[in-house]
């Protein structure tokens, strides 16, 4: 009776691994993206991170949706930036992926080349996207399958304190044709003029954005069109070089501070806490910034872009809508995405919380509607010359910005040279994206 | 102490012939076993067969025999993330213990206020792992944080510790001891259940107090120092959301807060790398295995049961 | 055979402490209160902060307040998609499940480990450990693929129903290690009497380990109020969101943070587990000799 237990009890466990291995290769959903959209009562399921006042909007976006078509439920779930990828991926892999997924461009690749997303040309019956100019579709296409709608555009930019650069006699030089030297001197005045209590500048080194600016600056890129890591040693090193003199001189904050403002939220930074007269940002976060620091905020262009023979601004989609591969309704979740890209009401109220809409139809509908550091986003992108967006970050490279960040602080800490750091970035990011 | 040996004693010759008690057992196990069968024993399982492949959480896993664990050998950033948290775990558990052990002997009897001080000293505990404490840490450790306006108080100009490679482990070792509640509860749990009866004939004997902590005290609390010391160097070796949260799951500045756990996270989660994840996760255990085992060996000297 | 028991007269401070001299004291309870003060720093500003304007949280350090401004409470009570009532709620129902979960599967299988012996208990005990040992992240996928083959997912049955299958093997090693610390005497005494063992085990184990049993009630009310990771994991619709999955809903590293509401929230989710906490903890001071046996 014990043996038999005893035996009992292995083969149980034994099947429950299996099927637990088993659940991973789950095959498609296996409905067709072009079909007819049906009449019957369904359930899709609709993932984004965010805060409360993005919970908001997208719930009344979703009320709306449904009211149009009573016999879709879409049961919204949202998630902050860290639980959404980790909640993301588990669901992934155990074949119970959200229908409609806000995809971010780091993990674009990831997930689409894994087969985790639907090429969206699929699905064009329902999902038009006609009204998008070229460019700003193209971020969203691997290997010419279109993965994800880009929601909204940004651009990589300077945001400017202009009270405190009066209050300590600062003038800024042309931000059309100004320097990195010169942004440099300016930060410098400031902290002179501060006695330290105010910093110049607020560091930069955590995000690509700053990487890929420097490297397109240089005629060069992060990636190469094949995602292979293409950014010339020098080039990196000369990008650190420069966080490290600012760092040293007292133009930026001490390292210390530096990283800790970086590890924060937006509301912790130099800019949002007015002690730094110049961050980097990128435009669409203008009105968080403006709104924690109570001060004039002001977007200025990038340094060094006069001297750069094509512009190295860049329109980065602030994210993608995506739908699962696996989803039994790919043709109504299409239909969804189409309602949240192109349709004017649904993006009167969604507003530029995802970024200045990538819809070039929809971004001159609500311009006018648009007030304050909203507006002023918005006419910065439409304003600033942007050359072609980068590639889009290659499958395995998704924890670029981690590895990014490790560096920099070994830069700053002086634990290692901007030059050993460069060879070590590179080396890791490609064995990252090797390995995938 | 007399009264000790002779219960001893007293205890040894009365102690019957042990029996087995398989049906009873059966049926007091019911749950575990059925908890075991059902729902713990799939996924650790496959967890141990996913450590042999290379699994990306999306596609089916492959096997790739004995790949994953090749490359711990080489993984120096697995073998930083090791020393990080072999680190923490010798520094803050005794210190945490310590400090759990002291204020629950404080806390234990006879003085006025004690629910209050109790339930003041267990709520930082309470915010343990809340999405708070990042910022709240800050407050204490950060550039314009408590340290440091007391240190400009005295002239000394300070700087963010929770940002320094230097000093980040150190704040999340205090952050550890900061939240002794949970075994400072258990510890008063435990003088709670040491008959007073003891004290009372060691009264009569004369005995100091602190010969009283020693001869009473400490070896009847044994059990429970050791379910704390035991049960803390596991929690300490699983380290995840302290860290996590601080260093907004990174692990910096520099790696210098890289806990192992966080480290297998990473690799699981953020680079797709389940396999080696899991692989990791089980090197983990062997880990945490043979402390336990030592634990339990040298327990045999110091942990006095009354059965 | 019941008076074998401890001697109940167990005045309080009689021996242990016997002279303590006034300024001793006062000297202890400045003691105290100065340490309490720097450890509940944090705490303290969590406070503060909830009751100052989102955007000036970060820009005043100190503890220093202004005016009180308790807007913060009410926005972020009404912030998501339900009032914040409703994850409190939730909260409390998984909570309670996993409080009498743990509390019977755990003293039952700690009876068996402290109290019996049986076929490969030292395997059994040892595997039990072993269970706490892996990291949840290696587990979570397989377990998620396990409890969506169930149908549990999105509903509260993968938080709570592990519990009653003692999964949590902490709390039966704590309750062992209470259980060998009980004299063996008293069941003894009690097998002369006749009495099988689930009648030791309710009738003489189980009251004796109210100390044990309260701190496994406190942590697990704890423990799972706090629990972020598997709750996050299991529970997909908003509505079954629980106060940590909630809170963190005010928060994105991203865009800008509510974070008056966030602190504020905190604060109301503070104070269950702290009253659970002052309330429980009479229990624990009960012990062995107030609780007696009949």
């Amino acid at each position: 009776m014990k043996r038999f237990t005893r035996r009992d009890v292995l083969s149980m466990t034994t099947l429950a691994a299996a099927g637990t291995a088993l659940a991973a290769c789950g095959g498609s959903g296996g409905g067709d993206a072009n079909g007819e959209i049906t009449g019957d009562d369904i359930t899709l399921r609709f993932t984004w991170w965010g805060s409360d006042a993005r919970h908001k909007r997208t719930q009344s976006v979703i009320a709306a949706f449904t009211k149009a078509h009573p016999n879709i439920t879409i049961k919204g779930e949202f998630k902050e930036w860290n639980g959404y990828w980790d909640s993301l991926a588990t669901t992934v892999a155990a074949n119970d992926a959200p229908d409609i997924i806000q995809m971010d461009e780091m993990y674009l690749a990831s997930y689409a080349e894994r087969g985790a997303l639907l090429d969206l040309k699929t699905a064009s019956k329902h999902l038009s996207t006609a009204d998008f100019d070229a460019k700003s579709l193209a971020t969203g296409v691997i290997d010419d399958k279109q993965y994800g709608v880009p929601t909204g555009l940004t651009v990589f930019s300077l945001v400017a304190n202009t009270d405190l650069l009066t209050q300590y006699r600062v003038t800024l030089p042309d931000d059309a044709t100004w320097t990195w030297d010169d942004l440099k001197t300016v930060g410098q005045a400031v902290s002179k003029a501060s006695g330290g209590k105010v910093n110049g500048l607020q560091s930069w080194g955590f995000d690509v954005g700053s990487v890929n600016i420097w490297a397109r600056q240089h005629g060069a890129a992060l990636y190469s069109a094949e995602g292979k890591v293409a950014i010339p040693e020098d080039v990196l090193t000369s990008y650190w070089q420069y966080l490290l003199d600012i760092a040293k001189d007292g133009t930026a904050p001490a390292p210390s501070v530096t990283v800790e403002r970086a590890g924060g939220s937006v509301d912790q930074s130099g800019t949002a806490t007015n002690t730094a007269a110049i961050g980097p940002w990128w435009a669409s976060q203008l009105t968080s910034v403006q709104a924690a620091s109570g001060e004039n905020l002001k977007l200025l262009r990038l340094p060094g872009e006069a001297a750069s023979a094509t512009p190295a601004a860049y329109y980065k989609p602030s994210m993608f809508w995506s739908v699962s591969s696996r989803s039994k309704y790919p043709a109504e979740a299409a239909l969804f995405v189409d309602y949240l890209v192109n349709n004017q009401e649904a993006a009167n109220v969604i507003g530029v919380d995802r970024g200045v809409p990538a819809n070039a139809k929809i971004r001159t509908a609500i311009a006018s509607s648009l007030t304050g550091t909203d507006k002023a986003a918005a006419d910065y992108l439409d304003a600033v010359e942007v050359g072609d967006s980068p590639r889009v970050t290659p499958n395995g490279a998704s924890d670029v910005e981690a590895i990014l960040k490790r560096h920099t602080e070994d830069v700053l800490f002086a634990r290692k040279t901007p030059q050993v750091a460069s060879q070590e970035f590179i080396k890791e990011l490609q064995a990252a994206i090797d390995a995938a | 102490m007399s009264t000790i040996s002779e219960l001893q004693r007293l205890r040894t010759s009365t102690s019957p012939p042990r029996r087995r008690h398989n049906r009873a057992a059966l049926f007091f196990l019911s749950p575990w076993l059925v908890g075991l069968v059902l729902i713990t024993a799939g996924p650790v399982l496959a967890s141990l067969v996913l450590s042999f492949t290379d699994y990306n959480l999306i596609q089916q896993p492959e096997f790739n025999g004995l790949e994953n664990v090749q490359r711990m050998f080489t993984d120096d950033r697995l073998h930083h993330a090791l020393g990080v948290t072999f680190l923490y775990v010798f520094v803050s558990v005794p210190l945490q213990l310590a400090c759990a052990l002291g204020l629950a002997l404080l806390l234990d009897r006879g003085m006025r206020g004690l629910a209050f001080y109790r339930s003041v000293f267990y709520l930082p505990s309470l915010l343990g792992g809340s999405v708070a404490i990042a910022v709240l840490w800050r407050q204490v450790f950060g550039a314009d944080g408590l340290i440091n306006q007391a240190l400009s108080l005295v002239g000394v100009a300070g700087r963010s510790w929770i940002a320094d490679p230097g000093t980040a482990l150190s704040t999340l070792i205090v952050l550890n001891i900061w939240t002794f509640g949970a075994p400072m509860v258990i510890f008063l749990a435990g003088l709670r259940q040491i008959p007073t009866m003891y004290y009372e004939a060691a009264a009569v004997d004369g005995a100091s107090r602190s010969r009283q902590f020693w001869n009473i005290t400490l070896p009847l609390l044994s059990p429970i120092i050791f379910f704390n010391l035991v049960l803390q160097i596991i929690h300490a070796f699983q380290s995840f959301t302290q860290a996590f949260v601080v260093s907004s799951g990174t692990g910096g500045p520099s790696d210098s807060t890289m806990f192992y756990t966080l480290y297998l996270y990473q690799r699981g989660f953020h680079n797709f790398d389940m396999g080696y994840a899991s692989a990791l996760a089980w090197l983990l255990l062997v880990i945490i295995g043979i402390f336990t085992a030592l634990n339990f060996w040298a327990s045999k000297r110091w942990v006095f049961y009354d059965d | 055979m019941t008076d074998l028991a401890i001697p109940a007269a167990r005045a309080e401070t009689t021996t242990r402490i016997r002279t303590t001299t006034p300024l001793r004291s006062v000297a202890k309870h400045a003691g105290l209160i100065l340490l309490a003060l720097v450890m509940l720093y944090p705490v303290l500003w969590m406070v503060v902060s909830s009751l100052r304007p989102n955007e000036e949280i970060f820009r005043s350090p100190g503890l220093a307040l202004d005016n009180l401004r308790i807007s913060n409470y009410a926005e972020g009570w009404n912030a998501l998609q339900s009032p914040f009532g409703h994850y409190l709620l939730n909260s409390a129902i998984v909570v309670t499940g996993c409080v009498l979960g743990n509390l019977i599967s755990c003293s039952m299988a700690a009876y068996a480990f402290a109290r019996l012996e049986f076929t490969a208990k030292k395997v059994l005990f040892a595997i039990m450990l072993g269970t706490v040992m892996l990291p949840i992240h290696v587990i979570i996928v397989p377990q998620y693929i396990l409890f969506s083959q169930f149908g549990w997912i999105n509903t509260f049955l993968p938080l709570i129903v592990p519990k009653f299958l003692a999964t949590d093997a902490f709390f039966v090693f704590l309750m062992v290690q209470f259980i060998r610390g009980l004299p063996r005497e008293l069941d003894e005494a009690a097998r002369i009497d006749g009495a099988g063992h689930p009648r030791i085990f309710l009738r003489i184990i189980l009251p004796l380990m109210v100390p044990a049993l309260a701190t496994t009630a406190i942590f697990t009310f704890i423990w799972t109020w706090n629990d972020f990771f598997s709750q996050l994991i299991y529970l997909t619709d908003p509505e079954k969101y629980t106060v940590p999955v909630a809170l963190r809903s005010y928060v994105d590293a991203t865009v800008s943070t509510s974070w008056g509401s966030m602190f504020a929230m905190s604060v109301v989710s503070l104070l269950p587990i702290f009253l659970a906490f002052l309330l429980g903890q009479r229990f624990l001071i009960k012990g062995i000799a107030t609780t007696g046996i009949k």
